[in-house]
């Protein structure tokens, strides 16, 4: 036990990648400091994309972020449009959506089986889960591949896609490799079943905490939907609808003594974005699969245990999949058709916004006449968490200030984990020493 | 490639994988950090000399690589890499010449790791027969888009050395 009196300090800045550190100190059970502390050296794309002609600004920011690459084109692609009031067709729309439920697939399959998993199985990483449960490793490999593949059909290539542009889509997929994916995309939802059943067979170790949080996400009402594209912005705490354009009276972004990211709140000290943001904005238009086993955990609308998220995005896998095979279906009884683009650029200013796999994703551009951007903001997912992982540490420290310190520092970074952040993917590169 | 992974392919359509492959990493909003990315796109203008092997911008896909070295006899990395050496200077080496410096905080799906992620292919016994790696020394890692002076002035020997190492 640790009476109280505690010193956690969870510094992980290597070189440039900077990573969130964990600071808790607590004497005789009086907590003295507890910050969720982000020193990430700001990154400056928005001054990048200046002086960029429309038709590249894709290209860039699809750069910010190996693993949200798709969402970041998406969002910046849909801002361009609504900018210079290009339309797009019916069919590319729901190709893109496709793209948008690809890395949705691939993200939380990834978060699922080698970020959180570990912690359930009490490993301190994947690496030791694949001689531990190989079949479930090798199944959420599987599934992974399933997505990356998907991901090359649509958007060209995994990472980074090259079929996305103003006004529509550069290539489609024929119908012939649709009605391949679609039947591996039904293969795959027993294998999402099992994946399911591994997690909840460790359930019991996803620590029990309820904080009353604000919940935000994209509502779609016409026709409503579980949505990740289309929309406007809502949360848990507001019945009614916030237009994309308006973001900034949603994000409310403010500078913090403890961070280097700017962070975010609504009608309280914080909100929360991401997979439980969605399910607790959006559940009851899941598809019946992915709530079979929403059921399955017990989770419903309104549970506010930030550890749930984990458990939510493994709903939303279960969704994206099986309503990507309805998807299909209606695109291949349409029949795909070729498409030719042409767009004039003119000047503009607007925003846009798509679900990234860890929450509602805000980008902004204004463009001259000639299409060149003269300005853009950004707003991630992952800073619109930051404040309510403040107060989620506020509220369980207390809670759990007796246990032993190795234990309150696993809660601790298994809280962070469970928001699937996004600290910095702006550098991977190797750091080595020769052995030999 | 097994019947069943042929039919698992998206396209439905038989489709062999290139004996090789040649993964540019890294990020080319953060200056040298995008060198592997920028060899891999001038590497790939000459595919058609090169029909065994498959050019791969891999970006920050991390984990993705375990797929794109799977079925494969050989993979070659290029990565920016701090070695201690001087800016500018590329050496070969392979996974077992080295250990990783980098300490992971294991917070987000954001952060990677080449020799981690080779090492869990090994487990998964999906590690190609021989695997090489390219790592060049940076001087700068910030947000631009341009490579440095030290880099930039040394891309033809990069890649002379890089075709080098795809002769058969």
């Amino acid at each position: 036990m640790s009476k109280g009196t505690v010193n956690i300090n969870v510094h992980h800045v290597t070189r440039i990648e900077g990573h969130g550190n964990i600071v808790l100190n607590a004497a005789s059970g009086k907590i003295e400091k507890l910050e969720w502390q982000v020193p990430e050296a700001p990154r400056f794309f928005e001054a990048m994309v200046r002086g960029r002609s429309y038709e590249d600004i894709q290209t860039i920011v699809t750069r910010i972020c190996g693993i949200c690459s798709i969402t970041h084109s998406l969002a910046s692609t849909k801002a361009v449009e609504n900018a210079m009031g290009i339309t797009v067709s019916e069919q590319a729309d729901k190709v893109r959506i496709l793209m948008h439920y690809s890395e949705q697939l691939q993200s939380h399959v990834l978060h699922v089986g080698y970020l959180a998993a570990p912690d359930f199985f009490g490993v301190p990483s994947v690496v030791p889960l694949v001689a531990m449960a190989p079949d479930a490793v090798k199944t959420i490999i599987g599934l992974h591949r399933l997505a990356n593949d998907w991901s090359d059909l649509i958007a060209g290539r995994t990472t980074h896609p090259v079929t996305l542009k103003p006004g529509g889509l550069t290539k489609f997929p024929t119908e012939k490799e649709l009605r391949a994916l679609q039947d591996r995309l039904k293969k795959s939802l027993p294998d999402l079943k099992v994946v399911a059943e591994v997690v909840l067979s460790v359930a019991g170790n996803i620590p029990n905490f309820q904080r009353p949080t604000e919940y935000v996400a994209l509502k779609q009402t016409n026709p409503p939907a579980y949505t990740f594209y289309h929309g406007d912005i809502t949360s848990t705490d507001y019945d009614g609808a916030v237009a994309i354009n308006d973001w900034k009276t949603v994000a409310n972004e403010y500078v913090s003594d403890q961070s280097t990211a700017k962070w975010t709140k609504w009608h309280r000290k914080s909100y929360a974005v991401g997979a439980l943001a969605r399910f607790n904005n959006n559940a009851e238009h899941l598809s019946p699969t992915a709530k079979a086993v929403a059921k399955m955990f017990g989770l419903e609308k309104g549970n506010c245990n930030p550890y749930m998220n984990t458990v939510a995005q493994l709903i939303e896998a279960v969704h994206v999949v099986e309503v990507s095979i309805a998807m299909i279906d209606e695109l291949l009884t349409q029949g795909i058709k070729p498409e030719t683009v042409k767009v004039s650029p003119k000047a503009g200013k607007a925003s846009g916004c798509v679900e990234a796999p860890r929450g509602i994703l805000f980008h902004e551009y204004e463009f001259d006449r000639k299409g060149n951007c003269v300005g853009a903001d950004i707003c991630i997912p992952t800073n619109q968490n930051h404040a309510g992982i403040q107060e989620d540490f506020e509220a369980l420290v207390p809670m759990i200030l007796d246990e032993p310190e190795d234990k309150i520092r696993l809660k601790l970074e298994m809280l962070v984990r469970s928001y699937d952040p996004c600290v910095s993917c702006s550098t991977h590169m190797l750091d080595v020493q020769f052995v030999r | 490639m097994t019947d069943d992974e042929v039919a698992d392919h998206p396209s439905g359509i038989v489709n062999m994988r290139r004996s090789t492959v040649v993964l540019g990493l890294g990020n080319p909003l953060m200056a040298d950090e995008g060198i592997g990315v920028c060899l891999v796109v001038q590497l790939s203008r000459l595919a058609t000399e090169h029909l065994d092997v498959e050019f791969v911008d891999a970006g920050t896909g991390g984990l993705a690589i375990l797929h794109q070295i799977r079925d494969r006899r050989k993979a070659v990395f290029i990565d920016c890499a701090y070695m201690g050496e001087q800016p500018g200077v590329i050496r070969r080496f392979t996974p077992e010449d080295v250990c990783s410096g980098k300490v992971l905080a294991h917070q987000s799906l954001h952060e990677a790791d080449l020799l981690r992620i080779l090492d869990m292919s090994r487990q998964l016994g999906q590690t190609p027969d021989e695997v090489v790696i390219f790592g060049i020394q940076p001087e700068r890692i910030e947000p631009r888009l341009d490579l440095s002076p030290s880099l930039r002035g040394r891309i033809d020997e990069y890649l002379t050395v890089l075709l080098k190492e795809l002769k058969p």
